[in-house]
């Protein structure tokens, strides 16, 4: 297919190999959309910090999902989110992002704008700056439609927790709500299956579970189970630990329509992505007070208490609601549907 | 107490012999028992045999040769589930063994969830040739049937490995020694193919069974089903899955499934050939199929010995003759991250279902 020239196209609405050019179209479309609803400074080329008190923390993640757009979210909250996330869980208030856009050539400008204003909102709600960003256009076929790289900074708080090396059998394991539901929704989003369902996706700031667990001088340890789920965080905190984990069966938060949906295609939730949740490790006699502080926070409902370190080989055991027992493994390759 | 629970319970109290053996022919089944960890739980005296479930296991060798050969072509685009892309065949070293290893080297190899998705791939790539190899039972056949029956594009190809489930039971009961007491059938392939479909096993091998949904409840039902049977030496055909199976099935489905598709006595890897146990396309659909259309490129990959690969026992834990665990090959050479026989491929697969559940050494 030819590539789009610049002017036909750009009245089109639609991204043209000129808007990552370096040139006018660039400028423009830096202008008309990614500083307007960043509300970033694009005049310089990088951006100044102030100074800060105490350690700053840094991470980058990339953004690829499929669609772009979901029931609760889109690519530009994810990325905010699953950023800010990631500052979060390791004790730090996130503060400053940078963002880069991989766009593929044809890309609606309409939608590119309404993804960008989705991403400044969301980042205006966590109360981080986007100071920085970078614009790329790939041709058409060499690319999802939208990519997003994202590098995050926070700055460390006197709470954070002191991670894995302070783990002892018998402290408890938490989550602060329903397990698996952006992976759900994602998949029905997808409308591969003719399965329907109102379902939306969990993707949210998890900073205010974060900061008030930090309250506690028992907590021990955060993660955000993004891709591989909760099974994957348990399974990153028994090596991490080499301890035993072991997670109650009918203790596990799960929305009735994530339940249905992975019966019928034969999907583990414990295994699939949330993307506004945590999950904490803390002293057991802390356990109740989080709870009930977590179960208090707007969208903290469902938080639950759902298993502990033991002593013991380092395997995640799920203790199943018949009073079997399952070891939930680490994921060898992506999960598929059943076909049988 | 759960529904689960309760039936459990009842299993307990029952006045189970010494020994009782329940097959079961779906590797969504057997998924479902290992998630529950229904062996810890249910009485010593009742083995659970995983069967002929994994419409992966049993794809023909050829057909994957086939399909890796197709996939040579940069005209093409070989389309199939996800779990087909990782099985290997037996090739001389150096030759390309699975799909997944053609696409690393190039080859334009993508995998689909849905049959939808195929016919989708083709429309949005006219200029190529897209094959989709279509590997599993009934409850993937039709679908693939209705898709058909919708109208496909020109640059659309069938592969079709699909197969039926009740013929293998049927081989397996009329073998000398069936190896099993009783039969938990497929609720899926149930609701599309009836639950009638299934009958034979009461009125010609006088074996208890019961059709069975998919949660730890309706598993567990169905199982109570035939151990209540055998004690009373009374075998009917049960179900345990009503919500879903009707006794004629899926009406629609059948019939659009008939109007695509013909029957023929298929191969089933490692195992053989089983009378009138695969689905190939009707002549109306010649100009689709791969086995016309590409004649010359697949000549000689059919009937190359459907052999498992050297030291592999899959067959054998197919037809649940032997468990996972019983393969000397389990959990040593063969794991998920090297594989040797298909049944550590596949999700659907008895070894992988085993493994992923935590199970590391002999039962």
């Amino acid at each position: 297919m030819p590539h789009l020239v610049g002017g036909r196209a750009a009245a089109r609405g639609v991204i043209t190999l000129a808007h990552g050019n370096g040139g006018r179209y660039m400028r423009e479309l830096i202008r008309d959309i990614f500083a307007k609803h960043f509300g970033s400074d694009s005049s310089v080329d990088a951006a100044a910090l102030p100074r800060f008190a105490g350690e700053a923390v840094f991470t980058t993640d990339g953004f690829i999902v499929d669609p772009l757009e979901f029931p609760g979210g889109d690519i530009g909250t994810l990325a905010v989110h699953g950023t800010v996330n990631d500052l979060a869980v390791s004790g730090a208030t996130p503060r400053f992002l940078a963002i880069t856009c991989l766009i593929e050539e044809g890309f609606e400008i309409a939608r590119l704008e309404r993804i960008a204003k989705s991403l400044g909102r969301a980042a205006r709600d966590c109360g981080v700056a986007i100071v920085a960003g970078d614009t790329k256009v790939l041709p058409r076929g060499q690319g999802g439609g939208l990519y997003l790289s994202v590098a995050g900074i926070g700055t460390k708080n006197p709470g954070a927790p002191p991670g894995f090396a302070s783990i002892r059998p018998g402290d408890v394991i938490l989550v602060n709500g329903t397990l698996g539901d952006h992976g759900t929704a994602i998949l029905l989003a997808r409308h591969e299956f003719g399965l329907d369902g109102d379902l939306i996706s969990d993707c949210a700031s998890v900073a205010p579970f974060t900061s008030t667990a930090e309250a506690f001088a028992g907590l021990r340890f955060m993660r955000d189970p993004t891709r591989g789920g909760m099974a994957s965080v348990a399974n990153e905190i028994s090596l991490g630990v080499e301890c035993r984990v072991t997670l109650e069966e009918t203790a596990l938060p799960l929305h009735e329509q994530v339940r249905s949906i992975c019966d019928i295609l034969g999907y583990d939730p414990l295994y699939l992505a949330c993307e506004g949740r945590v999950v904490a490790v803390i002293a057991s006699g802390q356990a109740a007070g989080l709870l009930g502080a977590w179960r208090a926070l707007p969208g903290g409902e469902r938080a639950a208490i759902v298993g502990q370190v033991e002593a013991g080989r380092a395997r995640v055991v799920l203790r199943t609601a018949l009073g079997g027992e399952r070891i939930l493994d680490e994921l060898e390759d992506d999960p598929l549907p059943r076909i049988c | 107490m759960t529904e689960a629970a309760v039936w459990l319970d009842r299993i307990r109290s029952l006045p189970l012999p010494a020994r009782v053996r329940i097959l079961n022919v779906c590797g969504g089944h057997e998924r479902s028992i290992a998630h529950a960890g229904l062996r810890d739980v249910l009485p010593p005296e009742i083995t659970l045999i995983p069967g002929p479930g994994c419409p992966v296991c049993v794809c023909p060798e050829g057909d994957i040769l086939a399909a890796i050969r197709l996939s040579q072509d940069s005209g093409n685009i070989l389309v199939a589930f996800g779990d087909m892309l990782r099985v290997p065949a037996n090739v001389r070293k150096g030759e390309l063994r699975s799909l997944a290893e053609a696409r690393r080297a190039g080859a334009d190899v993508r995998a689909i969830a849905t049959p939808l998705e195929a016919a989708k791939i083709a429309r949005n790539n006219p200029a190529k040739n897209v094959i989709f190899f279509a590997a599993g039972f009934e409850t993937t056949a039709a679908p693939v049937a209705a898709m058909l029956a919708e109208g496909i594009p020109d640059n659309l190809f069938l592969l079709l490995s699909l197969r039926r489930t009740w013929p293998a039971v049927a081989m397996l009961l009329d073998s000398e020694e069936a190896g099993f007491e009783g039969l938990i059938a497929p609720g899926h392939v149930a609701s599309v193919m009836g639950a009638e479909e299934w009958r034979f096993v009461v009125s010609r091998h006088n074996m208890p069974l019961a059709v069975a949904g998919f949660t730890p409840a309706s598993l567990l039902a169905a199982l109570h089903g035939v151990l209540v049977q055998i004690l009373n030496n009374l075998p009917k055909l049960e179900n345990a899955y009503p919500a879903f199976v009707r006794p004629e099935g899926n009406l629609r489905a059948q019939s659009c499934m008939a109007e695509q598709f013909a029957g023929f006595d298929a191969d089933w890897r490692g195992i053989g050939t089983i009378p009138n146990s695969g689905f190939r396309l009707r002549p109306h659909l010649a100009a689709h199929d791969v086995a016309k259309e590409f004649a010359e490129i697949i000549a000689g990959t059919a009937g190359r010995g459907e052999k498992m690969p050297p030291g592999c026992d899959c067959a054998r834990v197919v037809m649940g003759r032997i468990s996972p665990t019983e393969c000397r090959l389990y959990g040593k050479a063969c794991t998920p991250r090297t594989p040797i026989g298909p049944c550590m491929v596949s999700d659907e697969g008895a070894c992988r279902i085993w493994w992923a559940a935590g199970q590391r050494h002999a039962a």
